[in-house]
């Protein structure tokens, strides 16, 4: 049965009926007038012509349709990232004008040097300052995809093991940390000591400002005893196995020079006025308690 | 000739005026297409093998365009539109395949 039919779809090409029609004809059948019947042929093939650029002008506009959507979306994304960018700049430069104003007037007197010094440890562990200086540098990627997976109707999803997950970067970060790193970031994004890594989606935020592969994490301080105790961690060493299994790309270098940016501000949540309020300077002047357990 | 030239002014009609198709026609548009293509085709090889028929050419390219996109509808309806436009799509590429190599034969006797 199944040989037949396909038999028949490949032996029976031409409509039938127009070897019936012959027939009749030659049985001395009627036959319509020349001009209407070249008329009707003519007319049918205008609807076949009309019908072929119509769908393709159909399918054109479709594609191109998507593709200016596509764009649309594209640069509005670009555009917003650059005001976000313009606005963090334009942070950072006010953060920088109120700091010096804060270390001027701090200046003028021996309890706002006291404080001040007070407030340069405080910020030094807070990473809210630019810091440079010899480290490590640990490199993080997905998986390259296959090489044989096939472009066409092969499965484009890749295999979610071959990315690098939030954890990884915790893991590797908690480590640098227990080796001593006096200060970590991640793709230039500085951790602070409340910064969070974690996933949305697909896409690993950090301090909830997005960090694309390959992740690159620097960490400042000595870079021997840094590399020695990094590696001996076990941790590592499990990361280092489960790199080798699903084919991600995990390295690390030694590096003379690197320079961290500031961590995001961190909201003022506690303050305690001064003990006895000196009158040279500004009394409404808030300096961080010794003890700045934040309320939330 | 005649019908070559049916055919021009009706590629030109679509791309000067471009008309709208509804919405609801448009997915049809494609399989209609290969339909008519099946049509066209069985009818150059039958005046070839020297048996057109003006009739059953009209009738033949109505039925084929009207039955296919009534075909992938009705899988539509039943959620199995793809795989039957699929199979609409085989059995008429296999025919017009059919009909170029007669058609082929006919001109280049080979």
């Amino acid at each position: 049965m199944g040989a037949s039919l396909l038999d028949a779809v490949l032996a029976e090409t031409l409509d039938p009926a127009y070897a019936q029609a012959a027939a009749a004809r030659a049985a001395g059948g009627p036959r319509p007038t020349r001009r209407r019947r070249a008329a009707l042929v003519a007319a049918t093939m205008a609807v076949a012509g009309l019908l072929f650029s119509v769908t393709y002008d159909q399918a054109a506009a479709g594609a191109e349709g998507r593709e200016e959507v596509r764009e649309a979306l594209i640069g509005d994304i670009q555009r917003e990232s650059d005001a976000s960018d313009d606005l963090a700049t334009e942070l950072e430069s006010l953060t920088e004008e109120v700091t010096g104003t804060r270390d001027e007037v701090l200046d003028n007197s021996v309890v706002g040097q006291r404080a001040l010094d007070e407030l340069d440890r405080a910020e030094r562990g807070a990473g809210a300052v630019r810091v440079t200086g010899p480290g490590l540098l640990v490199t993080l990627a997905n998986a390259d995809p296959e090489a044989d997976e096939d472009p066409v109707g092969g499965t484009t999803a890749e295999d979610p093991r071959g990315r690098v997950a939030d954890g990884d970067l915790q893991l590797v970060v908690n480590a640098l940390w227990a080796a001593g790193a006096e200060a970590v970031s991640i793709n230039g994004q500085r951790l602070g000591p409340t910064t969070a890594i974690r996933f949305a989606g697909e896409a690993v935020l950090v301090d909830f400002k997005p960090v694309t592969n390959p992740y690159e994490i620097s960490a400042i301080g000595d870079p021997e005893s840094l590399s020695r105790k990094f590696l001996a961690s076990p941790q590592v060493s499990a990361l280092a196995f489960i790199a080798e299994t699903y084919g991600l790309r995990f390295e690390f270098a030694r590096e003379d020079e690197l320079t961290l940016p500031p961590a995001s501000t961190a909201e003022l949540r506690f303050a305690l006025p001064p003990a006895d309020e000196p009158a040279d300077t500004g009394s409404d002047e808030t300096a961080p308690g010794p003890d700045p357990t934040p309320g939330g | 000739m005649i019908p070559i030239l049916g055919l021009a002014a009706g590629v030109l009609l679509g791309l000067l005026f471009d008309p709208t198709v509804p919405l609801w026609l448009q997915p049809y548009l494609p399989i209609a297409v290969v339909a008519a293509l099946d049509a066209v085709f069985g009818g150059f090889r039958a005046r070839l093998d020297g048996i057109f028929d003006a009739k059953v050419f009209v009738i033949s390219f109505v039925s084929n365009v009207v039955v296919a996109g009534l075909i992938v509808f009705l899988g539509d309806q039943l959620g199995v539109g793809a795989q039957l436009s699929t199979a609409v799509v085989v059995v008429l590429g296999i025919r017009i395949f059919g009909n170029a190599a007669a058609i082929r034969r006919h001109i280049f006797r080979a």
